[in-house]
């Protein structure tokens, strides 16, 4: 009998290829934002990012075996010199591709052209619905700056996702962050809880929510994805890290994180390296990312996460596996 | 009648995935469904499928036929094909 069997994301033992490829292009980024957790900024790339002959070469690959869905995120991905020539070749080979920015760069002539070259989405970071929230979170950044680009991105015609990472001091804007989204054009809403990782480590205190004041700020979600149903999707993820990474180990996504320098990571939230597309090809990473999750250092460190959820401060301490 | 503009389609071993990009969702496609889809991209109604499958595994008694109205439907009602 012929059926549809239907996954929230593909697990990755049975699959040939990748199905999503998660790239941060670049570290190098205008805003030095609290709770960022690549510890992005000003002059923050990495000395050995891949060079442009190196950059096409991964893309070939990917785009070779047929991975269907890529994202560019960084830092700030439109600060990469090859940004547009990346985004289009990736477009123009037929892949969907969605761009995950600060806002800062979507002036009327760059969204004309992300339109042109038919990005799947633009995934915009709004932590805040005034000036006062949001430009203490995105340090340097400028709110006006981010809502002139997301009402360019409309106008021009792209599909816009938001997302907002809550602290301490702008959860009390959800709501109207999410009507914000919706009055400027977005489709999808997307937040969860801010991660003890990266910059947020040193902001801490004034970034990290109470049980009590999540709760709340879950409420308010489950309230806004009714009144929102059928016009904008409201996503957020209860669950905590602990709990998303237990699943995570039974259930590997078909998802592969390329830093910038081409080290390959099992997850953003675990300190591990799979691969290294400078030396390896994607068939030899893609086998070793599915070894690599029943690699006994990763049930254990997650497991130790229960006892010391402190440890995700490490994961900047890169495990080679 | 085509796969929606979201909609990204890949053969694998067990027979293939539908990866709806914007929800995210993964469909995991067995042997007869991937003969469908890949009917699907190369054109033409439900019927003109259906008769290139009847004649391709040599179906006697329709079953071919139906799954093929059964599952382009249900391909239909979760927003995976358009046109």
């Amino acid at each position: 009998m012929t059926r549809l069997a239907t996954h929230t994301t593909a697990e990755a033992q049975d699959l040939a290829a990748p199905l999503y490829v998660a790239w941060q292009i670049t570290n190098e980024c205008n805003l030095a934002c609290l709770h960022c957790i690549e510890e992005s900024g000003p002059g923050k790339a990495f000395a050995d990012e891949l060079d442009t002959a190196q950059v096409f070469a991964v893309l070939d690959q990917l785009l070779d075996c047929e991975v269907p869905y890529l994202s560019f995120s960084g830092g700030e991905p439109m600060l990469h010199p090859q940004f547009f020539e990346m985004v289009e070749y990736v477009c123009a080979r037929g892949a969907q591709l969605k761009i995950e920015t600060n806002g800062h760069y979507l002036s009327v002539e760059n969204c004309a052209r992300l339109k042109a070259l038919s990005v799947k989405a633009v995934q915009v970071s709004l932590d805040g619905a005034t000036g006062l929230t949001f430009n203490r979170m995105r340090v340097r950044g400028e709110f006006d700056r981010t809502t002139d680009g997301l009402r360019n991105l409309r106008i021009a015609g792209v599909p816009i996702e938001i997302n907002f990472s809550p602290a301490r001091f702008n959860m009390h804007e959800i709501g109207a962050v999410v009507d914000l989204a919706y009055e400027l054009g977005a489709y999808s809403f997307y937040t969860g809880r801010t991660m003890y990782t990266g910059n947020a480590v040193k902001a801490w205190r004034h970034l990290e929510l109470s049980d009590e004041q999540y709760e709340g700020f879950f409420d308010v979600l489950r309230a806004k994805t009714e009144e929102y149903r059928g016009r904008m999707r409201v996503y957020f993820h209860e669950a905590g890290l602990l709990e998303e990474l237990r699943y995570r180990l039974q259930h590997p996504a078909a998802l592969l994180i390329v830093l910038p320098n081409g080290l390959v990571k099992l997850i953003n939230a675990l300190p591990f390296v799979c691969g290294d597309f400078r030396r390896q090809s994607l068939d030899e990473i893609w086998a070793s990312f599915r070894r690599a999750w029943r690699d006994p250092r990763v049930a254990d460190f997650v497991e130790e996460l229960a006892s010391d959820p402190g440890k995700t401060k490490t994961l900047h301490q890169w495990v080679f596996l | 009648m085509r796969l929606a503009k979201f909609v990204k389609f890949r053969e694998e071993k067990f027979g293939a995935v539908l990866f709806e990009t914007q929800s995210e969702k993964v469909f995991t496609l067995n042997p007869t469904a991937t003969a469908i889809v890949r009917e699907i991209q190369a054109g033409g109604d439900e019927h003109a499928i259906a008769a290139r499958l009847k004649d391709r595994f040599d179906d006697h008694d329709g079953a071919i036929a139906r799954e093929v109205v059964d599952f382009i439907s249900e391909l239909r009602r979760r927003g995976l094909l358009e046109g």
